[in-house]
């Protein structure tokens, strides 16, 4: 089997954990890890680690284009549009971690086999990687869903000055990937920042509003999703199974870290990481023709 | 409307460059503008390009910048010409400059409130490791003959003395506010300056801006007379926030741009200057010459969290020093400079 | 030399709280145009967590956004209308731009009481279009008055012409609201606000206490009509600051006469301080969990008090709403 090789653009918290994260995976090789800063603190993690570094931002792939085959931007939505001009031009497939909205949409435990066609995916958000899969469930079992909703709770001290700058992206993106993946009409997406010292998990509940209820569909097929997701993402968990209460059904879930780059009450970092290394993995297994 | 927006500018500059002749020792020379996309950096490039246009002298400019296509978009009758060249860079990492630069100057950093609050980390980063990569890089450069560092008066503290705030006053810090980061990664900037004179012996002199305004600068930044001269184009009222006896002075936008120029030329190396106007002006008459030049009647509100207030905050520079050794002086009074900034931004406005 | 208090009326946004954001275009009319009649400033309406907030998790709105704020826009003359927005929550683009041009005059934009740093945008485009901007920080009792002053800070620095800290828990005691206010007035240059909830019965004390101690923006709503144990109720407030030698420009009798056709039209039943608000008070829990805390305990046979007990333990905040559910599912299988 022959790995596949990766790039990472952007040496940041998202970038970092990424790289400790495919050092372990069996599917990809990071060949390439850039920045604009050699002496950053992810910049010093990767050399450390012995893996090659640049910080020449996208010009470093222009120039080592035959040795990339997919690169994971995790960089900002204004850049990620830049390269992603350069990159199409080059071939290659890039899993995209900013709110750039370029691609198609991904959710790996729902449409994995169908984005793989594609060579520019989006991974929406933390908050919809959370949510979305379980959204799509209740759309998938349920009938006339009139609206769902969904409200993650984050540790303050997960959340940068660009998630902060940008809670309006957020909510946006969220709620367009929500609609697009369980094809409800009406969603909404609310965040709340908890600054609760020991930090909080991410948790996330999703509620929506039906009005016949099929429960007992409702938790086997969502019993299924979590085991789906957890394959990708190990500390993803069923908090609170599904429940009808006051008309509403509300399920809730839990997505702490695994600690590498970041701490374990990153898990808003840490489960649009995974889910992003599943979809590398899922190209890498498709070269190689592993099932 | 285009047309006359920029025909303010231009007038401005012909109005402010008194000594034109001077700048002849600038031509066919390369001059480097860190932040040559924000506000000081659109007016030195309108200056050089009115000093470019009227007199025999050819002035090359290279702009760095972290976006140039905003300023394309913004400015493109400046974009457009001939002598200005574009850098997209971040401050922060640059590593290699055009060999062919004579002239540096360092105005890179945004001086906007809400961002050092907001996101201290990339204020500290930005003066701090950007000034040191800029003068790493200047120390390699073969014919650099002068670099000026736009600091800023915020690294004088608090002034606590009724006077005028002269080059070698001291003023107390509050530890605890928020906003220190910006002041405070100033002052550090200024120590590395000195440490690449002394040591490295880079011809560097420092500037220290006070208040200015001016087209260009954006009206929906956070401070006193941006906020009333948006509040007038609005139709008002008019409101002030917090102290009204606080003293402030304005220096209009082209006499800022040809004082720094002048620096460039006569600025002597390992000197600071204050820049900025002499004549303080409080919030309260301030807003009040803001309303007596607006065609709609307004009210002014003030809005403050305490009656009395123990001292009154007073940053106004004393500019013997500039005027003396750079033989400049202000041409547009606070009357004017009012009146020419309302003008173009309702123009501006209009074409948006 | 007058001394001058600005009042804020939240009836009919707080007090969405008190009837499951079940107030009625019909009864918003009635209310505003008393309010109006009685010269009060600022009237604030909407859903309890302000626009864009009438969600599954903090209740569905009767009247959507735009029809409460056309309604009070029709109803006030006057008065100024204001309205609460918590990023997060509310949008520039969904919400925002829409309130604005519908007339809205004053917009106050919060965040919990140590997130200052999520309101930057949204004060922003508060000031581009040339409304009067607050910053509000909930929650208030959660943080040291440094923190609050650090806070307060940004906000005032992003353009807030006042700030307004929130006792959302009615968790104050006098003193504390003395420490905090002093602390602000001292740090700001913008005017200080303060906004009391009555679970300790301090509502009208703590409001007294805060301009004291300097505040110059005091929030009161009709009979108390809000969430939890209610506001500092603004008939008496209005009475006392006279009382007092304060000016607020409203009209008391009128003021009365407002609050009589409150009571009368738009509230099933006036906030009175329960046992269950005394513990949540005491626990420092948001007061518009009441009504679900309410629900939601009996529902699963268990004791509210235990449940704000350990929703004060787990230091939860405003907006969720979720964790009730949560801590209710784990007090019962505890219990097993």
């Amino acid at each position: 089997m022959k790995k596949l090789r990766v790039a990472i653009l952007g040496s940041g918290n998202i970038g970092t954990d990424l790289l400790i994260k495919i050092q372990r995976s069996e599917f990809l090789e990071c060949v390439l890890f850039i920045g604009r800063n050699l002496s950053s603190p992810g910049m010093a993690k990767a050399i450390a680690m012995g893996v090659k570094v640049s910080d020449e931002s996208i010009n470093a792939i222009v120039k080592n284009s035959d040795l990339v085959d997919l690169v994971f931007d995790a960089t900002s939505a204004k850049d990620a549009k830049n390269h992603w001009d350069i990159l199409d031009k080059l071939g290659k497939i890039v899993v995209d971690m900013t709110p750039a909205k370029l691609g198609i949409f991904c959710i790996p435990a729902v449409n994995l086999e169908e984005v793989i066609e594609h060579r520019n995916i989006n991974m929406i958000t933390c908050g919809g990687q959370a949510s979305i899969p379980i959204a799509y469930v209740i759309g998938k079992t349920q009938k006339n869903v009139e609206y769902i909703e969904v409200v993650s709770s984050i540790a303050s001290r997960s959340a940068g000055p660009a998630t902060r700058l940008n809670l309006d992206e957020y909510v946006d993106t969220t709620e367009n990937g929500i609609k697009h993946f369980s094809n409800v009409p009406r969603t909404k997406a609310i965040l709340n920042l908890n600054p609760a010292d020991p930090c909080i998990d991410m948790q996330t509940t999703i509620f929506a509003q039906v009005e016949n209820p099929d429960m007992g569909y409702l938790e086997k097929e969502i019993d299924i999703m979590i085991k789906k997701i957890q394959n990708y993402v190990p500390g993803y968990s069923l908090l609170v199974p599904p429940v009808f209460e006051n008309g509403r059904i509300v399920i809730m879930v839990k997505a702490q870290g695994l600690g590498d780059y970041l701490p374990k009450y990153a898990g808003n970092l840490d489960i649009i990481n995974c889910a992003a290394i599943a979809v590398a993995e899922q190209y890498s297994k498709n070269f190689n023709n592993i099932k | 409307m285009s047309l006359a927006k920029n025909k303010i500018v231009f007038e401005d500059c012909r109005a402010s460059c008194v000594e034109i002749e001077s700048f002849s020792i600038l031509d066919n020379q390369s001059i480097l503008i860190t932040g040559g996309t924000g506000f000081i950096g659109k007016w030195l490039a309108e200056m050089i390009s009115f000093i470019n246009s009227v007199s025999d002298v050819n002035i090359k400019l290279y702009l760095l910048g972290r976006d140039i296509t905003k300023f394309k978009e913004e400015v493109p009758h400046l974009a457009e010409k001939n002598f200005i060249n574009f850098i997209e860079q971040d401050i922060r990492y640059v590593h290699d400059l055009p060999s062919d630069i004579n002239y540096i100057i360092h105005a890179a950093g945004s001086p906007d409130n809400r961002e050092h609050v907001s996101d201290p980390l990339k204020t500290i980063e930005t003066f701090y490791k950007g000034t040191q990569s800029l003068l790493d890089v200047a120390s390699r450069i073969q014919n650099l003959k002068k670099i000026i560092h736009l600091s800023s008066h915020q690294v004088y503290g608090r002034n606590e003395t009724e006077e005028l705030i002269s080059e070698n006053y001291f003023g107390s810090f509050e530890a605890l506010n928020v906003a220190n980061c910006y002041a405070e990664s100033k002052r550090i900037a200024e120590t590395l300056c000195s440490y690449y004179k002394n040591n490295l012996r880079l011809p560097i002199v420092i500037l220290r801006p006070f208040a200015f305004i001016g087209p260009y600068q954006d009206i929906e930044k956070p401070w006193a007379i941006n906020s009333f001269i948006r509040d007038a184009i609005l139709g008002g009222p008019i409101r002030i926030l917090g102290n009204g006896l606080t003293e402030r002075s304005y220096l209009y936008a082209s006499d800022m741009a040809y004082s720094i120029l002048r620096s460039l030329i006569v600025g002597k190396v390992g000197e600071i200057y204050n820049l900025g106007s002499n004549k303080p002006i409080s919030l309260n008459e301030l807003a009040f010459k803001i309303q007596g030049q607006s065609t709609v009647k307004m009210e002014i509100l003030s809005k403050s969290s305490k009656e009395n207030y123990l001292s009154i905050s007073k940053l106004v520079p004393d500019t013997d020093k500039i005027t003396k050794d750079l033989n400049v002086r202000e041409i547009f009074t606070i009357d004017e400079a009012i009146n020419r900034t309302i003008l173009w931004n309702q123009l501006n406005k209009k074409v948006k | 030399m007058i001394k001058q208090i600005l009042i804020s009326d939240p009836t009919l946004r707080d007090g969405n709280h008190a009837c499951a954001h079940q107030l009625n275009a019909e009864q918003i009319a009635i209310y505003a145009e008393a309010a109006d009649k009685a010269g009060v400033p600022i009237v604030e309406v909407g859903h309890g967590n302000g626009l864009g907030a009438s969600s599954l998790q903090v209740g569905l709105s009767k009247e959507d956004d735009k029809t409460i704020l056309e309604t009070a826009r029709k109803h006030l003359n006057k008065s100024k209308l204001g309205i609460h927005v918590i990023p997060g929550f509310a949008t520039i683009k969904r919400d925002l731009v829409n309130a604005i041009d519908i007339g809205v005059d004053v917009i106050r934009v919060a965040s919990h009481c140590t997130e200052a740093d999520i309101t930057q945008r949204h004060l922003g485009y508060v000031r581009e279009r040339g409304k009067e901007a607050y910053g509000v920080l909930m929650m208030s009792h959660m943080a040291s008055a440094s923190v609050l002053v650090e806070e307060a800070q940004k906000m005032e620095l992003y353009g807030a012409e006042g700030i307004i800290i929130m006792d959302s828990a009615g968790a104050y005691l006098p003193s504390d609201v003395q420490e905090k206010i002093s602390a602000l007035v001292n740090g700001l240059k913008v005017p200080v606000g303060f906004h009391a909830h009555n679970n300790l019965g301090m509502a009208i004390a703590n409001s007294i206490m805060a301009i004291e101690s300097g505040a110059k923006i005091l929030d009161g709503t009709a009979r108390g009509f809000g969430a939890g144990a209610g506001n500092a109720q603004l008939e008496v407030l209005v009475a006392v600051l006279e009382k007092m030698g304060y000016v607020t420009g409203i009209d008391l009798y009128k003021i009365l006469d407002a609050s009589d056709i409150a009571e009368k039209e738009i509230m099933s039943i006036v906030p009175t301080i329960k046992s269950d608000s005394i513990v949540s008070g005491l626990s420092g829990v948001f007061s518009g969990f009441a009504k679900h805390v309410t629900r939601i305990s009996n529902e699963y046979e268990v004791d509210p008090r235990d449940v704000y007990r350990e929703l004060g333990k787990r230091k939860i905040v405003g907006g969720q709403e979720d964790m009730i559910i949560e801590v209710v599912m784990d007090l019962i299988r505890n219990r097993k």
